[in-house]
């Protein structure tokens, strides 16, 4: 014995078994989820209803009331899955999207190793205020805290050693990066240490 | 006559051509996305209804065609779609460069590129 669920489709009824009725089901759900953002999408899902309204009312009669999961599948197969042009209010933002800005060390013009200078590039700023900030938090770490820099410098020293060197052109180029884009290479960098901070903190229990 | 080589070549092409296409359906006659999809199938530009409804509601928006509901002998009324003076001068537009791209691509390796 199978169940029958009656669903409504722009104002009529019909009548689909549990596992038609989930197929269904599944096809609006991701033709929603690919109109989102869309200033028509319930008038397109209104469209599309409709359309399949129409198909399966060409394949009841008198003798038969039920849509089978079979036919409602060859419905959706027929109308295709949503797919929205691009161009429009959907944008696809991925094709022209410049690379993503990173940041490096870069050696060029370097104090020490580049850290200071590969976070000038990527914020824009002047490498000086950068070292600045190093040398300002090490002060304050020392007055204020009274003991050795040990956290400003071992930041510097964990940057050192996680942030990548700009070898190649094309890293010198996304280390200066004219865009905006996802710092990417500083979220791995955070999570290594966050990473290495957990791991300390489990071994001091 | 879709080889894998046109598939992989002009996939793109034969997509973004759509809406130049279905300009060209709803400006010889009044029609409804069935009508457009049975012009279509015979085509290599053949679609679903997936892809064409997205397509109309954005034409709309863009002031290109416009639709009004209309009853039909069998079953509910559908929207009827028709061109607005935009898609109008639009398609008029799409038709004089797609001539001339065909143009640029008959006159292409004849010596005079």
């Amino acid at each position: 014995m199978q169940k029958v669920i009656t669903i409504n489709l722009n104002g009529n009824a019909y009548q689909l078994d549990e596992q038609g009725y989930e197929v269904l089901r599944a096809y609006l759900a991701d033709a929603e989820a690919q109109l989102s953002g869309n200033p028509d999408a319930s008038e397109i899902i209104r469209d599309l209803e409709q359309s399949i309204a129409e198909k399966c009312l060409r394949l009841l009669g008198p003798g038969k009331t039920v849509v089978t999961p079979a036919e409602i599948t060859q419905i959706l197969r027929e109308i295709g899955p949503v797919e929205t042009t691009g161009n429009g209010s959907h944008p696809t933002p991925s094709a022209a999207a410049p690379a993503p800005k990173r940041v490096y060390q870069i050696r060029e013009g370097a104090m020490v190793s580049g850290v200071a200078n590969g976070f000038a590039a990527y914020f824009n700023i002047d490498p000086t205020i950068v070292r600045v900030a190093f040398v300002v938090a090490a002060v304050v770490e020392m007055t204020e805290y009274d003991r050795p820099p040990v956290l400003a410098i071992g930041l510097y020293l964990l940057l050192v050693f996680l942030v990548p060197y700009a070898k190649t052109s094309e890293e010198r180029a996304a280390a200066q990066g004219a865009s905006a884009g996802l710092p990417y290479k500083l979220q791995n960098a955070v999570e290594k240490v966050k990473a290495k901070f957990d791991g300390l903190h489990h071994k001091a229990h | 006559m879709t080889t894998s080589l046109i598939q992989e070549k002009f996939a793109s092409i034969r997509k973004g051509l759509l809406e130049f296409l279905i300009l060209k359906i709803i400006a010889s006659d009044k029609v409804y996305v069935a009508d457009m999809l049975r012009r279509l199938s015979t085509t290599e530009f053949a679609t679903q209804e997936g892809t064409l409804y997205p397509l109309l509601s954005k034409m709309r928006r863009e002031g290109a065609v416009d639709y009004e509901w209309q009853e039909s002998d069998a079953g509910p009324p559908r929207k009827y779609y028709k061109l607005t003076a935009r898609g109008k001068s639009q398609l008029d537009e799409l038709t004089d460069y797609w001539a001339y791209i065909n143009q640029t691509l008959d006159n292409l390796g004849l010596g005079q590129g």
